[in-house]
């Protein structure tokens, strides 16, 4: 009897801890919005990414909108917020209705356009998305030949990371077909994806 | 050491240094209700960024290797591991790569052993996931999407429960039925609780001794490890890799005992089919040995039991010690004859005391 009265007192807090973790989202989000700090903003967007790693999370945030709160983040200037916000995608997209989300705001070529990123976390990222963007309605957009030039390349990379995850799209996502039409294609004329804007000299 | 050309080498290859790995500088500027428990800097994981191979830096070098392993094997069973010589370390410290056999170890052995003092040095602790290979990788995401899948699945079951419990809360069986789940996860906890208390006393002194059996309220770092908890209760075998002590570092047959080793083994592998079967060369020995034995036995045991006509019980023979050791037993063998030379001559000359003179000063 005892016990039983323990186990039910446990699942009241489970749910009155859920609510709490809802709320503290909800406060999250609430000052990445009010803020005009840059450094606020870029600490609470990296604590959303890091929330949504935790798929007992992925239902506040989607309730909260954070997947468009992270898509906002993948064409500002500020180099951090679209390094966390592509992060925050990455750990989103794991999950069939985020990943849905993702792909009805016009995901596909946000992300795309990201393979051409200075920053190895955020191509990283980018090529992970696109793996878990990729079903039956949205393969042909992801296996875009010039997308699999970009991997191909990428598969040469001297980056252990970024050879490794671009093998993996090359031999998961893409038909043989596909790869060697690619490489015939290189041999031709080259596409600009994938290839990082020079460096700011300062 | 020079081209870097790892690609050949697998991941075992000349190591390289990447950002990554530097301990990034920790955020001072969070307002009060984003403060975890211990600093952080601001860093976004993903799971491009975990990897079943761990660095370790920061280890003093004190030949303290086994230490090291053994206290990252408390957290998983740790499939392979190195010294990276030439990465570069601070003066007086190694560096080690360390695989573990599961991310969710990995993960562990990170967040108990970062940062904590070892042997006298500070650790630093991160994954390096260019160690991968190109099927890790795969392994990593494609484990990565089936834990969310199943975690999607398992909340719109926990949901329609609770929604179903809430339409009759007061019928018992609902009751045990909605809690069942949270009761299973309580006991696991505590389960992880006292292995972690084990794994407190050979390590340093634990920050968090033991995981609390309540759901931890929601801050960055609580939530870390509440996820990782919750991580390994649900989704790791139920053998719970966090539990599991063990080295397993693979055992190399010693050198010495090979024979009765590769036999067993090729028994194995040539037991199956009755082929024409390879006999080792130690049993085809022993088999010999036996026959001449039985042999010998057939003509010598007049010979050999009249010479000593035995009445009664035998004495009991001097109790065999095995002290695990071959040089030991050598030792122990050693001293036994020596002993017994010692007593077969029992009537010793006394030996003539010299009556040393007495130096006089």
């Amino acid at each position: 009897m005892k016990s039983r009265l323990f186990l039910l007192n446990m699942w009241r807090k489970d749910s009155a801890e859920s609510s709490g973790r809802f709320e503290y989202l909800q406060t999250l989000v609430t000052e990445f919005q009010d803020t005009d700090s840059e450094e606020a903003k870029e600490q609470v967007l990296a604590n959303l990414a890091n929330f949504a790693y935790d798929p007992k999370n992925m239902d506040y945030l989607k309730e909260l909108q954070v997947t468009d709160l992270f898509l906002d983040m993948l064409t500002e200037e500020n180099e951090n917020f679209v390094e966390f916000g592509m992060g925050g995608l990455c750990n989103l997209s794991m999950d069939p209705e985020c990943r849905d989300i993702i792909l009805q705001s016009s995901g596909i070529s946000l992300v795309t356009n990201l393979l051409s990123s200075r920053r190895e976390e955020t191509v990283l990222s980018a090529i992970t998305i696109l793996m878990n963007l990729t079903k039956a309605s949205s393969r042909s957009e992801i296996t875009d030949p010039a997308i699999l030039q970009c991997m191909l390349r990428f598969s040469l990379s001297e980056s252990p990371r970024l050879r490794n995850l671009a093998a993996v799209f090359l031999q998961d996502y893409c038909t043989e077909e596909q790869v060697a039409q690619a490489e015939q294609q290189m041999k031709g004329q080259q596409t600009a994806v994938g290839i990082p804007l020079p460096e700011d000299s300062s | 050491m020079a081209a870097p050309v790892s690609n050949s080498s697998g991941c075992w290859g000349v190591p390289e240094v990447y950002k990554h790995h530097e301990q990034r500088k920790v955020c001072i500027s969070r307002p009060k209700y984003r403060e975890g428990r211990n600093a952080k800097a601001v860093k976004v994981y993903t799971i491009n960024l975990e990897s079943r191979y761990l660095m370790v830096q920061g280890v003093p070098a004190i030949g303290v290797m086994t230490e090291l392993i053994q206290l990252c094997a408390l957290y998983g069973a740790v499939e392979e591991y190195r010294p990276l010589d030439e990465y570069p370390a601070e003066e007086f410290t190694e560096v080690y790569l360390v695989k573990f056999q599961k991310l969710t170890s990995a993960r562990a052995a990170k967040r108990r052993m970062d940062e904590k003092s070892f042997y006298g040095g500070v650790l630093h602790v991160c994954y390096v996931p260019e160690y991968e290979t190109v099927e890790d990788t795969r392994l990593k995401l494609q484990d990565r999407r089936r834990y969310i899948l199943r975690a999607v699945h398992n909340k719109a079951k926990e949901k329609e429960q609770k929604e179903s419990a809430e339409k009759e809360p007061t019928t018992s069986s609902d009751c045990t039925t909605s809690s069942a789940t949270t009761s299973e996860r309580i006991v696991m906890r505590h389960d992880k609780a006292s292995g972690d208390d084990n794994t407190g006393e050979t390590s340093n002194v634990s920050k968090h001794p033991s995981f609390p059996p309540l759901p931890l309220p929601p801050r960055e770092y609580h939530y870390y490890g509440h996820k990782t908890q919750h991580g390994t209760v649900s989704t790791e075998d139920k053998m719970g890799t966090l539990h599991n002590a063990i080295i397993v570092t693979k055992q190399q047959p010693a050198p010495s005992s090979s024979s009765s080793q590769t036999y067993s083994e090729k028994h194995r592998l040539t037991s199956k089919p009755s082929v024409v079967r390879f006999v080792p060369r130690s049993t085809s020995l022993e088999n010999r040995k036996r026959k001449m034995d039985e042999a010998a036995g057939h003509s010598m045991t007049d010979a050999t039991r009249n010479t000593e006509p035995l009445i009664g019980p035998k004495l009991p023979e001097p109790p065999k010690l095995d002290m695990e050791d071959e040089s030991l037993n050598t030792t122990v063998s050693l001293i036994r004859n020596t002993m017994k030379q010692v007593e077969s001559v029992p009537d010793l000359k006394p030996v003539e005391k010299k009556v040393k003179p007495r130096r006089r000063i």
